[in-house]
Order: C-alpha cells, then sequence, then structure tokens
C-alpha cells in the first residue's frame, strides 16, 4: 500500500542554519500519526514543506504517491492544513472564512454552506459564526482553522500544534472530530509538544530531534514498554537531571 | 487636602521615574531617549524663538498669529496623546482602579503628572514666548504670565477630557480601527488649509489669516492671547472666562474618569456581529467559485481592514486634491483639464494593486494550500481587479463628471471617464507584475503611514514607483491624444485598458506561481 506522507532527504537551510538536515518521514495511510521533537527541531519547517508552503532545497516528498512539488495539482485537493500562528483571515467572519475557503476550492455554494453549518456546530462555533475571526479567542481561532482545514475532506490533514493554548473543552472538541475523521481510513498528522495527549491519541510516532527523525514507527515500537515521554528523552539526550543548583527553592524542612 | 498635595507629589515621582526609566535598557533605547530629550529641548527653544519673533509683526496680525499657534498647541495636546494612547502608562485610569484612591486625589494627581515631563515643559516654554510677540507694557507682560498658566491648563484638561473619556473605546479593537481611519482624516484635512493657500484661493495669506483669528477669537486660546494683547481690565475679565473654561472642562474630566473607572472593561468581549456572507451589497450578482469569493472578499476588506479604508479615503482625498490643484489660474480651456485629473486619479486607485498580496499577509497561506496551477492565481488576481474596479470605475467617474463641471463643460466628462477606466486597467496590469515580482508585507499596527516591514521599505518605494512610472508610460497611447483634443479615441482606452490588465494578469500568474512560497514568505514578514 502507498503510504499517506513519504519524505526522502529532506533538506532545508536557512542562512548557516540547517533547520531539516535530511528528514525521512513516513506515516501510513489511515494512521493518527504524532509528529514530536523539542523546539527548534525543525517539525514546523517540516510540514511547512510537506505542505507545499515552503521551498525546500533538497529531497523529495510524496503525498498518497504524488510528488507535492511535481504535481501539486494532484495533491493540494487532498490535503488540508492547519499552519502554527494561526493567521486566517482576520476581517472575515468565521462562517464567511468557511464560505471562502470552500469556494476557493471549487465546491458548489449550497454544499458549502451545508457542510459550514454541520462544521460550526460540530465545533461549538454556531453562536459566534458572524463575528470577525479577529474577536476570536485563541480556542475559537484553532476551531475554525480545523473546520476550514476540513471543509473540502482531505484525504491527509496536517496540523501545526493544533492543541496549543486551547482550553480543555475545545481541545476534546477537536479530537472527537480528529477520532471520528481518522476512523474513517484518513490520516492526520500533527505536530505537538504534549507526549501525553500524542500517548492517548496516536498509533503511530515520529520523533525528531536537530533536524532529523530519529525514530518512527507505531507508538508501542517507539517506546518499547516506557512511557512515551521517558522514550522520547532518552531519544533526544537530556543533558542534567535538576538536581544541581536552586537549593534555596521550596520550604524549609 | 494634606493627603491630596501628598498623592499628587507621588504621581508627580511616577511620571519622573517613567521619563527616567528611558535611561535604563539597552543602548537603542537610551540614543532614542537623548534624541527625544533633544527634541524636545529644540522644540522649546525653536517655538519660544518663532513665537517671540511674531513680535515684529503688525499688531493685529501678531495677535491672530498668536492666537492661531495657541489654539495649534491646544489641538496638538488633544491629538497626540490619542494617536500614541499607551504610550505613558500614567495617562489609562483603568490601570490605577484598583488603588483605593479618591476621584480627587486621581484627578489632581493625574493632571500633575501630564503636566511633568520634558513635551509638557517644552510646550510650556514655548506658549511663553507669547507674551514676547504680544506685551506691550508692564500691565500686559503681568497679565501675560497667568494667560500662558491658564492656556496651559487648558491644553492639559482639554487632552486629559478627551483621552479619558475615549480611553474605553481605545481599549477595544473596534475603536483602534475607527481611531486608524480618523487619524488618516485628521492628517488629510491638516493638508486643507496648506492647498487652499498653494492655490491662492483668496490670494492673500494675511486675508484668510484674518479671517482664522476672527473664528479664534471667542475661543480659549483665542481669548488668552488677546488678554496678553489687551494688557487692561478687558484681558482680566478675558482670563478669567478662560479660567472658568478650565474648570468646566476639569469637572467634566472629573465625571468622565468616575464614569471610567466603573464602568466595566469591554475590551475583551470583542466586536459584534456581521452581516450573513451572500447579503454583501453584491453578494447576489457575484458568481460562484473562485472568482466570485475573491472578489467578496476583497470587498468585504475594503470595508473592515483599516488599512483599506485608509488605501481608499487616500486615493479619493489625492483625487480631489489633483482635481482642484490642476485647474490652472490662468483658466487654460480644453478636455486636458478634466482627462489629466481623471487619470492622475486612476493611477493613484491603481497604485493599490501594486501589491495585492500584501493586505492578505499572513493569511496567504490559506490561498496558497489550494492554488495547484497558474491559472488559479490568475483567477485570483482577476478577482481583485474586479472588486478594484466594483469601487474604482464609479469613483473615476464622479471624479469626471466633478472636473467636467468644474471645467465648465459637462460633455468632457464623456471622454475623461472611458480614459479614466482605461488607465486604471493599465495600472492594474502593471501591479500584478509588480505584486509578485516585488511584494512586501503591510505593517500590522495602528500606524497607516509606514509603508513597509522592516527592511522592506526600499522595496515598497521602488514597486509603487515603477507600477507609476510603466503606468504612465503604457498609458500614453490612449491618454495623449484624448489629452491634446482628440476625444474620439477615447473609445479605444477601456478595450486597451482590460487588455493591458488581462496581459499583466496572464505573465503575472505564470510568475507568481513559480515562486508561491516566496511570495508568501515576503508578505508574512514580522513586522
Amino acid at each position: 500500500m502507498v503510504d499517506a506522507v513519504r519524505t526522502q532527504g529532506l533538506y532545508k537551510r536557512f542562512g548557516q542554519q540547517v533547520a531539516v538536515g535530511g528528514v525521512d518521514l513516513v506515516v501510513p495511510r489511515g494512521s493518527f500519526a504524532g509528529l514530536v521533537g523539542p523546539n527548534g527541531a525543525g517539525k514546523t519547517t517540516t510540514l511547512s514543506m510537506v505542505t507545499g508552503l515552503l521551498r525546500p532545497d533538497g529531497g523529495r516528498i510524496e503525498i498518497d504517491g504524488h510528488d507535492v512539488w511535481a504535481d501539486p495539482v494532484s495533491v493540494k485537493a487532498h490535503i488540508g492544513v492547519l499552519p502554527e500562528g494561526l493567521r486566517l483571515f482576520e476581517r472575515l467572519s468565521g462562517r464567511e472564512l468557511l464560505m471562502y475557503g470552500g469556494q476557493l476550492r471549487g465546491i458548489p455554494l449550497d454544499e458549502v454552506g451545508r457542510r459550514a453549518d454541520e462544521l460550526l456546530k460540530v465545533m461549538d462555533l454556531a453562536e459566534a459564526q458572524d463575528k470577525l475571526v479577529v474577536d476570536y479567542s485563541t480556542g475559537m481561532r484553532k476551531k475554525i482553522g480545523l473546520a476550514a482545514a476540513l471543509l473540502h475532506n482531505p484525504r491527509v490533514l496536517f496540523l501545526d500544534e493544533p492543541f496549543e493554548g486551547v482550553d480543555p473543552v475545545s481541545a476534546n472538541t477537536l479530537i472527537e472530530v480528529l477520532r471520528r475523521y481518522t476512523a474513517s481510513g484518513s490520516t492526520v498528522v500533527f505536530s505537538s509538544h504534549v507526549m501525553d495527549l500524542v500517548e492517548r491519541l496516536c498509533d503511530w510516532v515520529s520523533v525528531m530531534n536537530r533536524g532529523l527523525v530519529v525514530a518512527q514507527g507505531p507508538l508501542d515500537d517507539v517506546r518499547r514498554g516506557r512511557t512515551l515521554n521517558e522514550a522520547f528523552l532518552d531519544l533526544v539526550g537530556v543533558r542534567g537531571n535538576g538536581e544541581e543548583g536552586l537549593s534555596w527553592l521550596g520550604s524549609p524542612a | 487636602m494634606a493627603r491630596v498635595s501628598g498623592m499628587t507629589w507621588l504621581f508627580v515621582r511616577l511620571k519622573l521615574s517613567l521619563v527616567r526609566g528611558g535611561l535604563r535598557g539597552e543602548v537603542g533605547k537610551q540614543v532614542g531617549f537623548a534624541f527625544s530629550l533633544g527634541a524636545a529641548l529644540l522644540a522649546a527653544v525653536a517655538g519660544f524663538g518663532l513665537l517671540s519673533l511674531i513680535r515684529f509683526a503688525p499688531p493685529d496680525v501678531a495677535l491672530d498669529l498668536v492666537s492661531a499657534a495657541f489654539a495649534m498647541f491646544a489641538v496638538g495636546w488633544i491629538v497626540v496623546p490619542l494617536m500614541a494612547f499607551g504610550l505613558d502608562e500614567t495617562l489609562d485610569p483603568a490601570r490605577l482602579a484598583l488603588f483605593p484612591l479618591t476621584t480627587r486625589q486621581l484627578a489632581t494627581g493625574m493632571l500633575a503628572a501630564s503636566a511633568t515631563g520634558p513635551w509638557p515643559i517644552a510646550s510650556l516654554v514655548a506658549l511663553s514666548g507669547g507674551v514676547v510677540a504680544l506685551a506691550h507694557g508692564p500691565g500686559a507682560v503681568l497679565l501675560g504670565v497667568p494667560a500662558v498658566v491658564l492656556q496651559f491648563a487648558f491644553c492639559l484638561t482639554a487632552s486629559r477630557l478627551v483621552t479619558t473619556a475615549l480611553s474605553g473605546v481605545l481599549r477595544t479593537r473596534r475603536g483602534r480601527d475607527l481611531l486608524a481611519v480618523a487619524a488618516v482624516f485628521g492628517v488629510l484635512l491638516f493638508q486643507v488649509p496648506n492647498l487652499l493657500i498653494n492655490r491662492g484661493f483668496s490670494g492673500d495669506p494675511t486675508r484668510i489669516l484674518a479671517s482664522a483669528g476672527d473664528v479664534l477669537r471667542w475661543t480659549p486660546p483665542g481669548l488668552a492671547a488677546h488678554a496678553i494683547a489687551d494688557g487692561g481690565l478687558i484681558g482680566v475679565a478675558e482670563l478669567i472666562v478662560v479660567a472658568m473654561a478650565v474648570v468646566v472642562l476639569g469637572w467634566l474630566w472629573i465625571a468622565a474618569l468616575r464614569h471610567a473607572l466603573v464602568r466595566p472593561d469591554a475590551s475583551s468581549q470583542g466586536g459584534g456581529s456581521v452581516r450573513r456572507s451572500g447579503r454583501v451589497p453584491f453578494g447576489r450578482f457575484l458568481p460562484d467559485g473562485m472568482l466570485g469569493a475573491v472578489v467578496a472578499k476583497e470587498l468585504k476588506y475594503a470595508a473592515r481592514e483599516p488599512r483599506g479604508r485608509v488605501n481608499w479615503i487616500a486615493a479619493l482625498f489625492v483625487s480631489v486634491v489633483i482635481m482642484f490643484s490642476m485647474r490652472g489660474p490662468d483658466g487654460s480651456a480644453g478636455p486636458g483639464i478634466v482627462v489629466g485629473p481623471a487619470c492622475l486619479a486612476a493611477v493613484v486607485i491603481g497604485l493599490q494593486a501594486a501589491n495585492s498580496f500584501g493586505i492578505d499577509g499572513r493569511s496567504l497561506w490559506m490561498n496558497a494550500v489550494v492554488f495547484s496551477t497558474p491559472r488559479d492565481l490568475r483567477t485570483d488576481l482577476a478577482g481583485r481587479h474586479l472588486a478594484m474596479a466594483v469601487i474604482g470605475v464609479p469613483l473615476l467617474t464622479v471624479v469626471s463628471v466633478i472636473a467636467a463641471l468644474v471645467a465648465g463643460d459637462a460633455a468632457w466628462a464623456l471622454a475623461a471617464a472611458p480614459v479614466a477606466w482605461g488607465v486604471l486597467g493599465v495600472a492594474m496590469g502593471v501591479g500584478a507584475l509588480t505584486s509578485v515580482t516585488a511584494p512586501y508585507t503591510y505593517p500590522d499596527r495602528l500606524n497607516a503611514f509606514s509603508g513597509a516591514a522592516p527592511g522592506q521599505g526600499g522595496q515598497a518605494f521602488a514597486s509603487s514607483f515603477a507600477t507609476m512610472l510603466v503606468t504612465g508610460a503604457l498609458a500614453l497611447p490612449v491618454a495623449l491624444p484624448v489629452l491634446f483634443g482628440l476625444t474620439w479615441w477615447a473609445v479605444l482606452a477601456v478595450p486597451y485598458g482590460v487588455a493591458a490588465a488581462w496581459a499583466g494578469r496572464r505573465i503575472a500568474a505564470g510568475i507568481g506561481f513559480a515562486r508561491l512560497p516566496e511570495l508568501l514568505t515576503a508578505v508574512s514578514r514580522p513586522t
């Protein structure tokens, strides 16, 4: 079976700094995949290149067997993206944003309206749908961003830190929607810092460190009996155990 | 009373330590502080010197000039803190709401604090130049000192009143949006007298000054200036009126302050709702699909995004300015005086298309993840052009008709309007090319006047300038014959413009699609 995402030797540098130094990312079709790594590991850069928003300096990217940069027509219609930083069209209302996205993708107007109504309801945004996105809270922005990414029913969904700064109620909504989505055989790739969440949601994990994939595979293969957090700390090599210094900190015995 | 004065002293010290705070921190900040201190000193000396020099003018002119200067100080004191809201932490009463202070303590304290600092001292020094300019005799000098102090107090209380009354509004996104547009209006309005004088509207600056003096005569700044010039009993009476005005403003300010302190902070509650899409004015005429989506989005942005509104207002204003300044005083006739301004207005409006993607900025990725062929980008550009035409074409028609009426022959509008539409088309075609070859980030801030993100200013200038030059050159074949009286040539203008816009889009889409990621980076720079 063709993998949902497969990169070979993906490479990107900014000036002197190598952000991504030859990444071979693999995500099988139908998996709920977590991309984890410390800050600066190259997760965002990798996702930007995979989704066609940032030009790689080298390497190949295939989504469902189609090259992202050589054959964008076959790729772009079938992927959904929620980039980091919640950059949305601020001066459209939540509903207008969905309508715009849907029409941009050539979905007929009444179909877009129907899907937007359902998404807004599921995301619990029905009340705020006519407010401008600029006035939305972080959780609302993540939810409307996810709704926009799902509107055209993509086969692969890329989410960069979708749970960052989201309240537990909104996070739960996001998770429910994503679970339903992967249950039907679609693929989700998301980056996160929160190991517990990745451990709870994902069946496939890719661990990045300093611009490289250092471990990759089904969740149980990566953690090998430990918690994912322990496995992760081993993989990225933690220096110091936090016991030196700070002797003054805490209540006196 | 002792508590009040103690508290006042505390506020003054708070302000002084805030001013001193500018001295700590990085070198850049210190240099900035030294620069601002130097500028304040310079302003004080120059203001005092210039006002003093008015002494050499004839007495009635001098009085009018000082009245105008005093009035400008008052306006400056009201407007500047509004633009730079948040610059001075002591200004916002909400920050002090949690402290156990009476309104009276708060009022005197904040007033004293706002009189402290380099810029207030500088304006006090500059204002006292008015005494030198107007006082003849010891009585006038004696009245002059309280007159200057009262004028200063008037500036302070008026400024406090306006900021406090608006502070609730200024903390909301909507209020700041509104203010960004209002600020542009303010700056443009300042150009009006300039324009009138340049045009020689009345032919005589002293007459304008005299009429300004008449208007200002009974305002507090005018009264204060007059009191110094009078130096007698009438002057005393006038100063009493000014003092009363200050007291009334102070009282109003205390009322506003009391209100501001107990009113809940609405800044986090967000703005209101907008009407459903599909019910925008042109909604039902728009085609379904990508083109219609882009047009609808662009029209909404022109109305809702402050930078969009600012661009259109500026374009409109420049058109009006051109219209008036092109009419030569010798009354030269011919279609040129109608066609010329209309074409220039078209260029000014078309300049907005020189960085089409800038207004989308960081949200452009939403388009980029969809566009998979150059054709998509072409449709996007076409949508942007169509939206611009929806607003620009009626506007240019109005400009042409007014210019023709002013010139005395309404029929010339029939030639001017099509040529202007054609030039707009050429400008859009050229703009499509600069949009993809030299894109830059619009700053995200309230400030509507700095053109681009740090480091891209030169590029922004170059791209607008190139658009203007190339548009001018390409528009010559249609505009020139009409300018010289070959009016039937105007029928060619619209097809020519449409063709130019089409060709521009076609070439730009090819270039732009190939460098879509670079385009995205260029318009998403941090500002």
